[in-house]
């Protein structure tokens, strides 16, 4: 403030308490900003955020001592006392931290739980937050065992890790505003502009059905909601479960039609650990038998999707996996 | 690395856009950080009380919140810009409170008599801004704006964040569908490299040029 002589100089008190003033002036008015703006578009009940349900995880079997192969993963994990999972805190329905229980919610947070249950006895899982970005790279450089995170299975992909499973069949599908006319099939997303998660299989399936089609991304689900009912696209394509939650979170919006794909979601593995990948896949069959799937589903995407549990799609059903 | 070769398309484009929102938000910062910067030393204080809340503000709130706040909350009051201009308009606004520091430090440089002269000469205050002390005040801070120049570069990434495609978005997109990151983002950290590297070796050549020796 001083130094320069146009103007007089004044007294180093009043300077210095403007200093400390403006920022803390500054700061609560931000705050109070930031959170009138997350009010309406983050969630006050998401779904997924399981209620008073039984613990699946809790109550399911561990494998046979002959399973756990000596020097094998499963008996290093099982030696380490924990899984360690490559997954999201912000996928509602999916794997989402429930600030409250401090537990993160969801399917493929509760199929973690499930093979930690499986492999060690107890369901002990440390969820690394895996950026899409980064889930080759975390696997192949082995800080994470797994990867749970909407994983959907492509023979590109699989030349870089190995996939167990799917464990999961999803398709991509269209939210529009609700009294949005002028889309009702895939092909009517061409020359309109369409929104999609970034980093998310939407980006491809779109090019695929409406080639024509502006693509704008968003970092999360919140966002590209946020996005279509703000009008900065015509539509909004994510996998159905996730806009099935978002409509009973926002009523002005609609699903149109059933989903226009099908997603295999698979258990991303280390490559070239085959003894793993057989482990993992012996287990996702005696869950899909004994019912353990069935309840993880009603009591996660169940909680939004209509109808009984489907059945659990065949391992190694399809190319990649 | 033949995966960036075999999507040079996509990484092209990404940095073609990168070029536009780095020197589209860079001319908007350098312009209201002259502005700022003098308003902080002018004679009235009401100026200088907005100069420092502008300073303040921009410094002290991280890019991403504000890219955040601009995309989304604007259209909330019934404000809608283009995401490539809301970037644009939101990087200027917040590299404006650097480059106004840095413009305020290279009035500080100058010296007294110089200020005193101009005065004594019968300028007022903006003449002897624009005519005496900004231009010298702006040749000793060449080397601190290419450092905000770089940085600004750098944070035009955040912008892949609220939907514009540039070279980090293009990146992501590309290992979406080939799964393999280290290549990828390897290729766009030399698309970057080669930006700010550039932008050093253009600002030491400025400097060399414009430097007063005192």
């Amino acid at each position: 403030m001083s130094g320069f002589p146009l103007r007089r100089p004044r007294s180093g008190a009043s300077s210095r308490r403007l200093r400390t003033a403006v920022p803390a002036v500054l700061a609560a008015l931000s705050l109070s900003v930031l959170a009138a703006c997350s009010s309406d578009s983050s969630s006050d009940a998401v779904p997924g955020g399981k209620p008073a349900g039984e613990d699946v995880a809790k109550k399911a079997e561990g494998a046979p001592d002959a399973a756990i192969l000596p020097g094998s993963t499963m008996a290093k994990i099982k030696e380490r006392g924990y899984l360690i999972v490559g997954g999201s805190q912000d996928a509602p329905l999916w794997s989402q931290l429930n600030p409250i229980s401090g537990k993160t919610d969801g399917f493929d947070a509760e199929m973690g739980r499930l093979l930690a249950k499986y492999i060690i006895g107890k369901p002990e899982v440390k969820i690394v937050s895996s950026a899409t970005e980064t889930r080759e790279a975390l696997l192949q450089n082995g800080t994470v065992d797994v990867v749970f995170q909407t994983y959907t299975i492509t023979p590109k992909r699989a030349e870089q890790v190995a996939f167990a499973g799917p464990y999961y069949s999803s398709g991509q599908a269209i939210l529009t505003k609700k009294g949005a006319s002028g889309i009702k099939t895939p092909a009517d997303l061409n020359g309109k502009t369409v929104i999609a998660g970034a980093n998310t299989p939407a980006i491809a399936a779109i090019k695929q059905v409406a080639p024509d089609a502006k693509v704008v991304t968003f970092g999360s689900d919140p966002e590209c909601v946020t996005a279509l009912r703000q009008g900065r696209g015509d539509a909004y394509v994510q996998d159905q479960a996730l806009l099935v939650a978002d409509v009973k979170q926002n009523p002005d919006t609609t699903v149109v039609g059933e989903p226009f794909t099908s997603d295999p979601y698979g258990i991303g593995l280390k490559k070239d650990d085959a003894a793993f990948k057989t482990f993992v896949n012996d287990w996702l069959r005696k869950i899909g038998q004994d019912g353990s799937w069935q309840t993880v589903w009603k009591q996660t995407l169940g909680t939004v999707v209509e109808g009984n549990p489907p059945t659990p799609p065949a391992i190694g059903g399809v190319p990649g996996s | 690395m033949d995966v960036v070769l075999r999507h040079l398309s996509a990484f092209t484009d990404g940095i073609v856009t990168t070029l536009e929102l780095t020197a589209l938000s860079f001319l908007g910062a350098l312009l209201i950080g002259v502005v700022v910067a003098a308003m902080r030393v002018s004679p009235v204080a009401a100026l200088r009380g907005v100069g420092t809340v502008y300073v303040e503000t921009f410094q002290n709130t991280p890019l991403l919140v504000l890219l955040v706040l601009f995309v989304f909350g604007l259209p909330e009051v019934g404000v809608i810009f283009p995401l490539f201009t809301t970037a644009v308009i939101v990087i200027a606004l917040y590299e404006a409170a650097y480059i106004a520091e840095a413009v305020r430090s290279g009035i500080n440089t100058v010296s007294i008599g110089q200020a005193e002269a101009a005065r004594a000469l019968g300028l007022t205050f903006g003449q002897s801004l624009r005519l005496v002390i900004l231009p010298q005040a702006l040749r000793g801070v060449v080397q601190p704006i290419g450092n905000i120049f770089i940085a600004l570069t750098m944070n035009t990434s955040l912008a892949a964040a609220v939907g514009v495609v540039e070279l980090t978005s293009a990146a992501n997109r590309v290992n979406l569908m080939e799964a393999q990151p280290i290549p990828v983002f390897v290729g766009a950290g030399i698309g970057y490299m080669l930006i700010c590297a550039t932008a050093g070796i253009v600002t030491g050549m400025i400097e060399r040029k414009v430097a007063i020796v005192r």
